[in-house]
């Protein structure tokens, strides 16, 4: 029973490398939707363990995008290169929103952080810089569009945040984070610096959505204002996290596959009401499981092993 | 020596006076007791002090440093830790991890140290089972988890806030001997309670708070005596 766990994410491992060969380019292509929503998902999740409700998800992933591909359009740098400049932008970013107003907590940071993408996307629809409402446009698409190639990328983004996030439930930061959520008074009282732990939090978290978002952009080879901040990728990864199961690793990252995979189902079946009934399932989901599939499994084995 | 020296602290939220000019002094290795009737401001003292509230004026000095300003966590840092009137336990977390907090971020001890050290303190204060849940837990067994949490901290000083409330006799007399013991390890103690027979048996000195006021100070047999206090606290009828 202990080794199950890790021979489930071996099999799982083995099953998403071995992918690329059976795939074709459009499936290929809703893998990589898969990874970039687990990295947004848990990241988001990562946050919430520490009690932060952010929708900053669709700014940082924005920053990240639109940083990256200013990056290859003036400066011809590498995508991957661009990748880790716009992660950094966005996790400078953070920073600095987070160090004014993580002192204020609960709704106001929530609300601060809606507004990170809204401030953004006026700014890079205003500025000749960022191609104004049209955009910037790159001549080539990363790896020159090799979907295999941007498979891996994308797999090891999400790979990254699975890894951030499981070390993250075992180290000293678990406990800061955990106790911050449950009671500041008593985690300040304990010595825990509050402040410096939402800081981190923020900014690790924030860096790795504005990866995610660079790297989905540089598939793409071009951003536009509306593209790169929509709401739409603050909301579905929230969704997809609560249908997975928050506060652990696994559930948001189950959410998002089922989820992600549904939802382009969705959009063949029924181009124009696909969201309708995207937001049936969810309404189902927190009405009957609110703990999420992994609730629901937790629930299952208890009852198993008594 | 005094380890924490108060001068003319107060405390307003908004036009209420909770604390008003109270200067105290605590000496090393001495347990204090703080008495008063509801609302006098003793765990507004007690919220002062651990750096809960920041006193409104005054000036708080601890082994000599003035720490009035300092947040919460810098308080905890520098010896002094607390526990809660209502019991306070991290719901998140289990027996022992509760208690590693104290060890990891009051005292800065790495993962694997501070679940020793815990241990320790587990052990020190009879608590069995450590991997428990809270919700598995007795309130006496969580008074303790508390307590062993401050302690982990490895303070200088150590409020305990109510700490016999809602526990039966015998669980009093258990909590009076832990409160004994963790004093014979040299710990200096600032102990804010109802029950006066707690304060008899264990205090050195006693400070009678009245509407946020120090109203008279000085060993139990004196301070009971004091017709102020009677006629505060402890009513006109009693007898001493």
């Amino acid at each position: 029973m202990k080794y199950s766990k890790y021979l489930a994410v071996l099999v799982l491992f083995i099953v998403a490398a071995a992918l690329p060969n059976y795939l074709g380019l459009y499936q290929l292509q809703i893998m990589n939707f898969v990874f970039v929503y687990i990295a947004f998902a848990l990241s988001w999740d990562m946050l919430l363990r520490s009690g932060q409700l952010s929708f900053g998800i669709a700014g940082f992933a924005g920053i990240g995008g639109y940083t990256s591909v200013l990056c290859g359009y003036n400066f011809a740098l590498s995508p991957i290169l661009c990748i880790l400049i716009g992660s950094a932008v966005a996790g400078i970013v953070a920073l600095f929103v987070g160090s004014q107003v993580l002192k204020l907590r609960g709704l106001y940071f929530s609300i601060v952080t809606l507004a990170i993408g809204e401030i953004f996307r006026v700014i890079v629809r205003n500025l000749e810089v960022t191609g104004a409402a049209e955009g910037i446009l790159l001549p080539n698409a990363i790896f020159m569009g090799n979907a295999t190639k941007t498979y891996w990328l994308m797999f090891a983004i999400a790979t990254f945040t699975i890894i951030i996030s499981i070390l993250f439930q075992k180290t000293r930061i678990y406990y800061a984070l955990t106790s911050i959520s449950n009671d500041e008074i008593v985690a300040a009282s304990s010595g825990v610096n509050i402040f410096k732990y939402l800081v981190i939090i923020f900014v690790v978290t924030s860096a790795i959505q504005g990866m995610a978002g660079a790297a989905y952009w540089q598939i793409y080879a071009s951003v536009t204002p509306e593209g790169a901040f929509n709401l739409g990728f603050a909301l579905l990864p929230i969704t997809m996290a609560l249908f997975g199961g928050v506060g652990t690793t696994w559930g948001p990252v189950i959410g998002s596959a089922i989820l992600s995979v549904t939802a382009e189902y969705l959009k063949l079946q029924f181009p124009h009401g696909h969201l309708l009934v995207y937001g049936f399932i969810m309404v189902a989901a927190i009405l009957w499981f609110p703990s999420g599939i992994m609730g629901v499994f937790k629930q299952f084995t208890a009852k198993f092993n008594t | 020596m005094a380890i924490l020296k108060t001068t003319r602290v107060s405390r307003q939220f908004g036009g209420l006076v909770a604390l008003s000019d109270v200067s105290v002094e605590v000496m090393e290795n001495e347990i204090v007791g703080i008495i008063g009737p509801n609302g006098a401001g003793k765990s507004t003292f007690t919220n002062v002090i651990a750096g809960v509230y920041l006193p409104t004026s005054g000036k708080i000095e601890f082994c000599g440093q003035d720490i009035t300003l300092n947040a919460a966590h810098e308080k905890c840092h520098a010896g002094i830790s607390r526990t809660f009137q209502l019991t306070r336990p991290l719901v998140g977390l289990n027996l022992i991890e509760n208690v590693m907090l104290g060890a990891m971020f009051g005292k800065n001890h790495p993962m694997k140290d501070a679940r020793r050290e815990s241990m320790e303190f587990c052990r020190f204060l009879d608590l069995k089972n450590i991997e428990r849940p809270v919700s598995a837990m007795t309130a006496l067994e969580i008074k303790k988890m508390e307590i062993a949490r401050a302690l982990a901290t490895e303070p200088k000083l150590l409020f305990l806030d109510e700490v016999m409330a809602g526990l039966n006799k015998d669980e009093t007399m258990d909590m009076i001997d832990t409160v004994r013991k963790i004093h014979s390890q040299g710990m200096t103690i600032v102990i804010i309670e109802h029950v006066m027979r707690v304060i008899r048996e264990l205090t050195h000195r006693v400070i009678v708070l009245e509407w946020g006021k120090v109203l008279c100070e000085g060993t139990y047999d004196k301070v009971s005596c004091n017709p102020r206090v009677i006629t505060a606290y402890l009513g006109e009828e009693a007898e001493c």
